[in-house]
């Protein structure tokens, strides 16, 4: 149902000499199966917020194209492509002024309907249900405002939902409960990708998406992709790295 | 005796259909146009003529008052004083506002000049909404003043919102608080064209255990300018805070200046303010969720001056 076909995201690099290019996405191939929960991992600047974002239209592609249901999608806005029923749940979602979590819901719904609305706040854990008149202002905490992001994603009924670390920030009594509602409710729907390093997302995913260096390095089933995740090829570091000799990271 | 103008004018300024239930004064190009009093609140002209006198009697609970003003008279600045004595432990909705019909290209205003003495205890909720139109090319100035005195455990809740049309805007609000009263300030001003606004706060703590808080909403649109000025001083143990964002959209530009000045120990101000466009993460989200640029920039406007 998604197609990404040599897929290039490039930036002018300030770090090296001023006016090298960068491939933060390195020519990506992949297609998604409609109904399948994918998860993308690998290590920090790896280019997996960068991809989800290629994908909503929130970064311009390079070079390449995306093909969503048989449609290039690649030159289309963020709007044109939540209109196809694409839908992102931001790892820092947008704290407004005078919004409410209510009126979130109605754009995303595009209707009023308080029932659903409550139905949905219950769904993701959000307690008690007057929540649902709270302002998404910068007073909600870390895990409430994750929340709403996923209610709102979840309340748009998309055809695709990336999520980008839905996990952050959430209590660890929540995660199972949210890995269990993304997963056995909603896909197969719902074709569902996570950017996770959480295991919880990891263990229940139907195909695993390691990125390093802006390209697809494994996908496939959790089991072997273990022995990949433990490797520090995908180390972000791995060209300086003193090994065993004087480990400076948390590994 | 209400023309179809006065009623759209009123609609905007007071939502009001047509006359308000309880006690009102409408005033027009400068006169009285239709009064009512009730048990609890009465109103009379003051002893110069230059504006009313409402007083509101002790123990009054929900009961409201409107008082707009409304002008189409071309060439007329029409200026009223008006006071508001409210009663020891009375709750009361005010609702002012100033609507301007200018049809031709001789300049209209009008200057209100509003003081409050707020008794013991006492609550009242202050809605002033300012909003000009018409298709005549005359400057349209309202220059309102505020002036706020609150007695021992009294609140005052003021909502302060000029929506559109108005060219020149000179606005003063000032507050003095007794002990343990407080004082909420929401001021929510839209500008476009050439427009320009000027707002000046000066807020005394006097009182031991007395709050402000002060909000103040700005978006410039167009070329037009505003400059707001807020001015906290704490003479007690109180607490007080100042919150002013100002979103700039195409050439606006914005002047904020709050001060906080502590004269007591215990004295606990604070204030934060921004100026900017609107943020890129909110038009992203508002667009993810299948909004266009231009719905999702008129809804964060929307919410934000709301």
């Amino acid at each position: 149902m998604l197609e990404l076909k040599k897929l290039y995201f490039t930036i002018q690099d300030d770090d090296v000499d001023i006016g090298a290019k960068r491939n933060i996405i390195d020519g990506i191939d992949f297609t998604f199966e409609k109904g399948k929960f994918y998860v993308i991992t690998g290590p920090n600047g790896s280019g997996k917020t960068t991809l989800a974002k290629l994908i909503m239209g929130i970064n311009p592609i390079s070079s390449g194209s995306i093909i969503f249901e048989g449609k290039d999608i690649s030159s289309l806005s963020i709007t044109e492509r939540a209109k196809l029923g694409i839908a992102y749940s931001f790892q820092q979602p947008a704290r407004f002024k005078g919004i409410t979590f209510r009126d979130l819901l109605a754009i995303a719904t595009g209707n009023n309907d308080e029932k659903k609305f409550l139905e949905m706040v219950t769904r993701v854990g959000i307690c008690p249900l007057s929540f649902l008149d709270k302002e998404v202002d910068a007073r909600l905490s870390g895990g409430e405002i994750k929340k709403i992001e996923l209610a709102t994603t979840i309340a748009a009924n998309p055809k695709l939902a990336i999520y980008d670390e839905p996990d952050t920030g959430i209590d660890l009594w929540t995660i199972g409960p949210m890995v269990s509602l993304l997963k056995k409710e909603l896909t197969p729907k719902t074709t569902t990708i996570v950017v996770s390093h959480n295991r919880a997302f990891l263990d229940v995913a139907d195909v695993i998406i390691i990125i390093d260096k802006g390209r697809i390095v494994y996908s496939g089933d959790l089991k072997s992709a273990l022995p990949l995740l433990t490797d520090l090829s995908i180390c972000t570091y791995h060209n300086n790295c003193e090994r065993d000799k004087d480990v400076g990271c948390l590994r | 005796m209400l023309d179809a103008l006065d009623k759209k004018l009123l609609k905007t300024v007071a939502d009001l259909e047509g006359l308000p239930k309880g006690a009102y004064n409408i005033r027009k190009n400068g006169k009285l146009l239709d009064r009512q009093i009730s048990a609890n609140i009465d109103i009379e002209t003051n002893a110069d003529g230059t504006g009313i006198i409402v007083t509101i009697k002790p123990g009054t609970k929900n009961e409201s008052v409107h008082i707009p003003v409304i002008l189409s008279q071309a060439g007329l600045f029409d200026v009223v004083y008006n006071s508001f004595i409210i009663g020891e432990g009375a709750e009361v909705t005010i609702v002012a506002g100033c609507g301007i019909h200018c049809g031709t290209s001789e300049s209209e205003g009008h200057a209100g000049i509003h003081d409050f003495q707020v008794g013991k205890k006492a609550k009242v909720n202050y809605v002033e909404k300012h909003f000009a139109m018409g298709e005549g090319s005359g400057r349209r100035t309202l220059n309102p003043t505020t002036k706020v005195f609150l007695d021992e455990g009294a609140t005052a809740e003021m909502e302060l919102t000029q929506i559109s049309g108005v060219d020149e805007a000179d606005r003063l609000n000032e507050a003095t608080l007794g002990p343990g009263s407080l004082l909420l300030i929401t001021e929510r001003v839209l500008t476009e064209g050439e427009q320009r606004a000027e707002s000046t706060n000066n807020i005394i703590l006097q009182g031991s255990g007395s709050r402000a808080n002060m909000i103040s909403r700005s978006v410039m649109k167009g070329n037009s300018k505003q400059i707001f000025h807020a001015n906290m001083e704490a003479r007690a143990k109180c607490f007080g805070h100042i919150e002013c964002d100002a979103i700039i959209m195409d050439n606006g530009t914005n002047e904020t200046m709050p001060a906080l000045k502590a004269l007591h120990p215990d004295a606990e101000l604070t204030h934060e303010a921004s100026i900017g466009k609107i943020a890129n993460d909110q038009l992203t989200k508002l667009m993810s969720l299948g909004l266009t640029y231009d719905q999702a920039v008129n809804r964060i406007i929307q919410g934000f001056l709301k």
